[in-house]
């Protein structure tokens, strides 16, 4: 699509203009658009006219069913759209960041294994520690996707650097046995220990009360602004270990940061919403057609992208299934891999 | 006396148990077009690594402006010295002009925003590289030789007085080896730019280059004026090459013509050979 788009030189500079100022507010629009979408869909329909008036904290008054409206609203559609939107902008900037680690378009926390690491982190935390402290849930979950990712690139690396196809058969591989482990997990513990446990490792934002929202918002705001502040580094590390180096970027320190960055929102998102892969995969290419690849502009970008779009799939999930919701980790899947298979054969073609 | 830009003294340095470089001696002086020569494996890419920090050698000292690399902050350094190596990235869209703004970063850093001292660099840097019309383009669709007059121009944009350029032209035809040698020159002609160039193309070389170092086994086997460093002696020895050096007789400097094994006519043994005076 971008290559169509820049075959033609001659105007580009002034749609870039124009796209420039307009993107920001288009995105924005289209997050405000999922929001309101993910407040009136459900088995209590509500009207978006409803909907504004209960949201303005007016009374839902002389309307049938008002009451029971708002507090639908609140208590359950709100807190899951703001999980949602935090969940799938988090998801969307940890892929923005391994992705630029990497120099690898096809990097994505769930494909790199890390997200199967943090499930990991997290399951064994609410196994081992008493009754229901979640709190120290994600900080487990980011130490099990910050392990992950370490043996992943240890386990990919060879003398002459990370080859793209390895990268992502190791974090399959490591993907694949973090599975197993969940799995024994999940079968070995004594009944309702882990609850939800099935739903939430086909990723779930059913979880989404105002406590977890709370929980979750500050490590993604930390997470994103502590991206935002290294996006520079990003672009320079997009040229190569050794160019960057060469062009004044302090690469080793720059790429600790960024790994346990995009660790840290990855793994606090999988400890509240459990594993809701592709996010990260799709919503970077995206926002990349759409604003190019300087960080500065792509980080904010992709982090609204992705929560309008996992608020969409999630919205999807509830209306889909005949008999009460899907997991909205299936959904995502269900357009993320054939997207995968797409990005791996347009790039196989490249040396 | 001003200090040398880049000197290099009794450097050694090993892969392993073989030596890369074995005690080189090197010097190259303020604005001058230094050309690195050898046989591949010969260990200019090497010398180039350490000059810009990315290698330490095991013994002696490579020295840029009289400092050892890692005496200098990252940033520091990458003002003072500017490398162009390998193609610029072509997995994720940029675009030229992004891609140049990147050699500006050691002078805004990681949270200054671009100047308009930036962009004029970036434009400087556009156009002596005739990129100007192409600064929109994506690097993706750029031909081998404007992709690598992009990475010239990022260099050129990083405004170092040292510029370190391993094997620019080796994807070029000749048009684009003449226009980069052209451009190196100028850089030196009117910025002062100092130019380390590790190259194999032996006349092109004796055309731009003002000193020749020539490089084999490890050690520097001549160094010099191009027609004093490329003869058929030490071509011979470097490269295991029989070629014929004579004058280019439109600008009189060396030129290099391999000779191809068992077609050599006995007359002409000798022949267009330089006088040694």
């Amino acid at each position: 699509m971008e290559e169509a788009e820049s075959r033609r030189p001659g105007d580009k500079r002034g749609d870039a203009m124009r796209g420039r100022v307009l993107v920001f507010p288009l995105l924005a629009a289209a997050f405000a658009g999922a929001v309101a979408l993910s407040l009136s869909v459900g088995p209590v329909p509500v009207s978006f006219a409803q909907l504004f008036r209960i949201l303005a904290g007016g009374s839902a008054d002389g309307v049938p069913g008002g009451e029971t409206a708002a507090k639908v609203i609140l208590t359950l559609r709100l807190p899951r759209a703001l999980l949602g939107g935090l969940v799938g902008g988090a998801l969307s900037s940890s892929g923005v960041a391994f992705q630029a680690l990497l120099r690898n378009p096809l990097a994505d926390p769930y494909i790199l294994g890390v997200s199967g690491g943090a499930a990991v982190g997290a399951m064994t935390a609410s196994l081992l520690l008493p009754g229901d402290s979640f709190l120290p849930l994600p900080l487990c979950a980011f130490l099990g996707a910050a392990l992950a990712a370490s043996a992943v690139f240890l386990l990919a690396r060879r003398r002459s650097g990370i080859s793209r196809e390895r990268l992502i058969l190791m974090g399959v591989i490591v993907g694949a046995f973090l599975n197993a482990l969940i799995m024994m997990m999940v079968a070995l513990a004594p009944p309702g220990r882990i609850p939800g446990a099935v739903y939430w490792l086909m990723g779930d934002l059913s979880l989404g009360t105002p406590g977890r929202v709370g929980l979750l918002a500050p490590y993604v705001a930390v997470g994103v602004a502590l991206l935002v502040l290294l996006s520079r580094g990003m672009d320079l590390l997009l040229l190569g270990d050794e160019a960057a180096f060469q062009s004044g970027l302090p690469v080793e320190r720059v790429k600790t940061a960024v790994y346990l960055t995009a660790s840290l929102l990855a793994g606090s998102v999988v400890a509240v919403s459990g594993l809701i892969g592709f996010v990260g995969l799709i919503v970077p290419h995206g926002a990349r057609s759409i604003v190019g690849s300087g960080h500065r502009r792509l980080l904010p970008a992709a982090f609204l992208l992705g929560a309008t779009f996992l608020i969409g799939a999630d919205v999807l999930a509830r209306i889909a299934g005949p008999s009460g919701e899907l997991p909205v980790g299936a959904v995502t899947a269900l357009s993320g891999a054939p997207f995968f298979l797409y990005l791996l054969r347009r790039n196989g073609g490249k040396p | 006396m001003s200090v040398d830009p880049l000197s290099a003294n009794n450097l050694t340095f090993r892969y392993g148990d073989r030596d890369v470089l074995a005690g080189v001696d090197l010097r190259v002086g303020e604005g001058e077009v230094a050309v690195l020569l050898g046989p591949n494996g010969a260990g200019k890419s090497t010398l180039l690594k350490i000059f810009s920090g990315l290698l330490h050698p095991h013994a002696g000292e490579a020295n840029v402006l009289g400092l050892a690399p890692s005496a200098y902050g990252r940033r520091e350094m990458a003002r003072i010295l500017s490398v162009v190596g390998q193609d610029p990235p072509l997995d994720f869209p940029m675009s030229v002009e992004e891609y140049v703004m990147l050699g500006r970063f050691p002078h805004h850093g990681f949270f200054g925003q671009a100047t308009a001292g930036d962009r004029q660099e970036v434009d400087r840097a556009l156009s002596m590289t005739s990129l100007h019309e192409l600064r929109a383009r994506g690097l993706g669709e750029l031909s081998a030789g404007e992709r690598q007059r992009a990475a010239v121009a990022r260099a050129i944009a990083q405004g170092a007085r040292v510029m370190l350029l391993d094997e620019p032209t080796a994807f070029l035809d000749i048009y684009h080896r003449v226009a980069f040698f052209e451009i190196v020159t100028r850089l030196a002609g009117t910025f002062g730019v100092t130019a380390l160039i590790a190259s194999h193309d032996l006349s092109l070389c004796a055309e731009y280059g003002e000193r020749i170092v020539l490089v084999a086994g490890g050690k520097v086997q001549a160094a010099g004026r191009p027609e004093e460093v490329i003869t058929e002696e030490h071509i011979l020895a470097a490269f295991g090459v029989r070629v014929v050096c004579d004058r280019n007789p439109a600008t009189g400097t060396v030129r290099v013509t391999p000779v191809r094994r068992g077609a050599e006519k006995p007359s002409d043994r000798g022949k267009g050979k330089i006088d040694e005076a």
